[in-house]
């Protein structure tokens, strides 16, 4: 379905898992169980997403227009054919890139007041 | 391996929690990785947080989705304005009006009384030829003596109060019963205590039970009332307790008397008592009919001279208030779900030409993967938002219209009727609302569910002109609203006739300009002889000094409002005994009661003044003197009163008057005699005061004279004849009025369905209708075939409501009066009614058809 609102702001600020999925996406086209691998792999472990809440959030992604389902398979030797590979739509690269700059600003607000050390 | 295909089946089962448009698409790739978990991870605790997250995410995908639908239902609806706001009306006025008549049913048939476990509570009521609800005191106590299956048995009257004492003299509704009373109601006094044993003895001590607002009111809430003696009556009666607010038993009395009754002049002839019960714990109502039934027949056995042959009823106790309201309710429950299933069909038809003009909308998401059920449910979500908007409507209409409604009932209600909203009206509303939802959104959700995408989107979404089926079903569902506003109409049409028969009845007497009121004096200064009749005479005197006053009468009674039956025996007629003996109306009367009630005296004369000294004449009705003495004149006879075995005196009749309808406007049950005012002690007298416009303020005006007279003579309902008459037939007219409405509310509701329908037709036909203008059709015909189409259903819906309408009113048969049920000139008058109006419903649309400009039309191809 197309994205109902063109608005960046209207998605922002986005979900976690939503953030962590689009993340996933960036470089490259993926299935539903690789998306779920890179990021534990990227957290070291520390969010890992189950089945349900992962296919949860593919599919608000897919309504909201943020991923797109692949007709055809990548081929990448140890595919399997019956999976769905999803990939980012330009639309959801720009949110990603807007949620990235939003919470970029963030840290620097909080690194202006001290808050945060400014290297750690 | 086999550990990892169950638990895959175990997971497969669980996603069967998610919507299944969910399911159809990502099921597979959910086992897909939840395989791959499985081996990579074969943790217990992990696996165990796999399974449970299916529970924690399935609903929300579900809540998500049905939020996504309502978003999408709101959004049509606010694009589609005006068929929306039309959709609530109809719902509101259908809901809110079907909401009405529950509350009433719940009101007057389902809610409990508020007494202590009140399912045992029971009426007991002795019922034959002559009489119904009440009971003989004798049999009372036989009653009390030998059953087995009552925990207590009690009588109880009611009837008015005169209250004495600084304060001028007032009459307020007052209750008297048997000790048991307070004890089968289960009620504790707020101050003081209930009546004992001791007190309902006959010559027992005089005590009376307040109500807490006529304490509060007359007393000023004295807490040291009880004990202290206050003026009722004649008398000096001591208080012995306070009843809580509220309690009003029965009906709406203030005040409670114990009731001493003397079994010597209370005979198993005598029925001015009523008898409640409390059955036994275990016991069920129909055991508790039999046994006191049991007991009956062998009362009759043992005293066969005294009693009608009567059997007793036994029956819940909301019976005795609600016997006559019963068909009248369910008739009207039936009346407003015709009401609801024609606004259902409005809705139907409204959201079948939703889909029609959505159809390219629907292919379109159909093509996008929407699945069947979600359309059906993106259907169904509409409809019920609009139900949920027309009960909201509904429930505001129904809470104006039943203090309106209550309004046209004249009498005040018993206390422990009750019309407050309860859980049991919300699970009705509930019900209706989503019934009515599911009934008007299923068809077309089920339709738009099945349009043939492909087929829809080549065409360019614009469906084909008449859709087939769809055409078909849209007009029968005008024919089935039409139908049924036809029967609606037709039974709303007897009601109206029955309460115009009823209003324009010729009672015998003259009913303009004569006011009616009721006095009681008390006995002590009064004692049966010339002191009361001098009473009478002044009053009577004073009331003719009022300006525009032309006679004034005193009676026993006002007609229609109070009456007295007695057997009757004419001399020289065979003995009867009392089974069998007729029944008259017997009223006392002064002279100048014929004249100043418009009573025509056909024979003989009136009485006069010193005919009150001499008890033994009578005068009897035109119908009395015509059953016996069918070829003579009656003047002369000699008749007789009471029971035929007490043999009273022989009475000799001077005068023959004119029938009047005394008891009922609806039926002439017996005939009337009178007899001068004076021959029996009579403790409250009425007067008819007849004037030349109507007395301005009677109220008023009659009680400033009274009080010249005496202020101890109390007063009590002063109403204008013309009220008596309206107030006897207040059921018939509550019924015709609340039907009426319902029948005009259906024929609207129908009107604007077969508008809609019509409306719509001609806009799918613009295209053709340009065409055919184009090749020269007029406008004459371009109407003419607007309106036979609408005229076909119509004639069709009218042949079916009238068949229906035929059976149907059959049931109102009992409520009916000189009309019968599918009366020919009713239901022609309805099927005309109908036929102009759907006419003038289907012109506008017609019109507009013509006014097609056939370029127009041609060019949108």
């Amino acid at each position: 379905m197309p994205p109902k609102d063109d608005s960046v702001e209207g998605l922002l600020p986005l979900h976690k898992d939503t953030f962590h999925i689009l993340v996933a996406l960036a470089d490259h086209d993926r299935h539903g169980y690789s998306i779920m691998q890179d990021i534990a792999a990227r957290t070291d472990g520390q969010i890992r997403l189950r089945p349900s809440s992962l296919y949860s959030a593919i599919h608000r992604m897919l309504e909201d227009g943020l991923i797109e389902e692949l007709d055809e398979r990548p081929c990448d030797g140890n595919d399997d054919d019956r999976r769905r590979y999803y990939r980012l739509t330009p639309f959801g690269r720009k949110i990603a890139v807007a949620e990235a700059r939003r919470l970029e600003r963030l840290l620097a607000d909080a690194r202006a007041t001290g808050l945060v050390p400014k290297r750690l | 391996m086999r550990d990892q295909t169950a638990a895959l089946r175990l997971y497969r089962g669980l996603l069967w929690l998610y919507p299944a448009e969910f399911r159809d698409h990502f099921a597979g790739e959910m086992c897909r990785t939840l395989a791959d978990c499985l081996r990579q991870s074969p943790d217990p605790v992990a696996v165990l947080w796999l399974y449970l997250g299916v529970l924690i995410d399935a609903p929300k995908e579900r809540y998500h989705m049905i939020r996504q639908d309502v978003v999408y239902a709101l959004r049509t609806m606010r694009r589609e304005k005006l068929s929306s706001l039309v959709a609530v009306v109809v719902l509101a006025l259908g809901i809110g009006s079907t909401a009405t008549v529950f509350t009433l049913v719940n009101g007057l048939l389902l809610k409990p009384l508020p007494y202590p476990e009140q399912d045992r509570i029971v009426y007991v009521e002795e019922v034959s030829r002559e009489i119904s609800g009440a009971v003989a005191y004798p049999n009372y106590r036989d009653f009390q003596d030998r059953n087995r299956t009552l925990e207590d048995i009690a009588m109880f009257g009611s009837g008015l109060a005169t209250l004495r004492g600084d304060m001028e003299a007032e009459r307020v509704p007052a209750g008297a019963g048997t000790e048991a009373l307070c004890r089968i109601l289960g009620l504790q006094p707020l101050l003081g205590r209930t009546f004992t044993a001791e007190e309902c003895r006959l010559d027992g001590p005089a005590a009376v039970l307040l109500g807490e607002d006529l304490w509060r009111r007359r007393y000023g809430g004295d807490a040291g009332i009880v004990g202290k003696a206050i003026g009722i009556g004649s008398d000096q009666v001591r208080v012995v307790g306070v009843m809580p607010s509220g309690f009003h038993f029965p009906d709406a009395a203030e005040l409670w008397r114990p009731l001493q009754l003397n079994p010597k002049f209370n005979t198993r002839m005598d029925h001015g008592l009523e008898g409640i019960a409390r059955v036994r714990r275990g016991a069920a109502v129909e055991q508790a009919q039999d046994d006191l039934r049991g007991i009956m027949r062998q009362i009759i056995q043992e005293h066969p001279t005294e009693n009608y042959g009567q059997t007793v009823n036994v029956s819940p106790y909301r019976v005795r208030d609600t016997k006559k309201v019963k068909p009248v309710l369910f008739t009207l429950m039936g009346a407003v779900g015709f009401v609801l299933l024609i606004a259902c069909a409005n809705i139907t038809n409204l959201l079948l030409v939703k889909v029609t003009a959505r159809t390219r909308e629907i292919a379109v998401r159909g093509a996008l993967g929407a699945s069947r059920a979600r359309l059906v449910r993106q259907f169904m979500v509409e409809s019920v938002l609009l139900g949920l908007a027309g009960a909201a409507g509904g429930v505001v209409l129904a809470w104006a219209a039943i203090p309106g409604l209550l309004r046209l009932v004249p009498q005040r209600l018993p206390m422990w009727i009750q019309f407050t909203p309860d859980a049991r009206v919300l699970g009705f509303m509930t019900a209706i609302t989503a019934g009515t939802a599911i009934l008007a959104g299923a068809i077309p959700a089920w339709l738009a569910s099945r349009l043939n995408l492909v087929e829809t989107l080549k065409e360019g979404g614009r469906g084909s002109t008449t859709g087939g089926a769809k055409a078909w079903f849209r007009s029968g569902l005008v024919v089935a609203e039409v139908a049924m506003s036809v029967l609606l109409l037709a039974g709303a049409g007897l009601m109206v006739e029955t309460f115009w028969k009823l209003n324009r009845m010729q009672a015998g007497f003259r009913t303009e300009n004569l006011t009616t009121l009721q006095t009681a004096a008390p006995s002590n200064r009064y004692p049966n002889g010339p002191a009361g009749t001098e009473l009478v005479r002044g009053i009577r005197k004073e009331l003719t000094a009022l300006p525009g006053v032309t006679s004034v009468a005193a009676a026993s009674g006002v007609p229609l409002l109070d009456w007295w039956g007695r057997s009757f025996t004419a001399e020289g007629a065979p003995l009867l005994g009392v089974k069998d003996a007729p029944m008259i109306n017997h009223t006392l009367v002064t002279p100048g009661y014929f004249r100043t009630l418009g009573i025509p005296i056909l024979e003989g004369r009136d009485f006069n003044e010193s005919d009150g000294k001499n008890p033994l004449l009578t005068i009897v009705d035109e119908g009395l003197a015509k059953r016996y003495w069918p070829h003579e004149s009656a003047v002369g006879k000699r008749v007789r009163y009471g029971p035929p075995e007490n043999s009273e005196p022989w009475h000799t009749i001077v005068g023959v008057v004119g029938s009047a309808r005394n008891q009922s406007l609806r039926d002439l049950k017996r005939n009337s005699v009178y007899l001068p005012l004076g021959e029996f002690e009579w403790a409250s007298v009425a007067y008819l005061v007849r004037s030349t416009d109507g007395l301005a303020d009677p109220a008023k005006a009659v009680r400033a004279r009274l009080m010249a007279v005496d202020r101890n003579v109390a007063i009590s309902r002063v109403l204008s004849m013309k009220d008596v008459v309206t107030q006897s037939i207040w059921r018939e007219r509550f019924f015709a009025t609340i039907f009426g409405f319902f029948a005009v509310l259906a024929l609207l509701l129908a009107l604007v369905g077969l508008y809609g329908v019509m409306a719509y037709t001609v806009s799918r036909r613009t295209h053709e209708m340009g065409i055919r203008m184009a090749l020269g059709a007029t406008a004459g015909e371009i109407r003419g075939m607007v309106l036979a189409h609408s005229g076909r259903m119509v004639l069709a819906g009218l042949a079916a409501g009238v068949v229906a309408a035929v059976f149907l009113t059959r049931l109102l048969r009992t409520q009916l009066f000189e009309v019968s049920p599918g009366d020919p000139k009713t239901l022609g008058a309805v099927a005309g009614l109908l036929a102009v109006a759907a006419i003038a419903a289907s012109y506008i649309p017609a019109r507009k058809a013509t006014r097609v400009d056939p370029m127009t039309a041609l060019r949108e191809e």
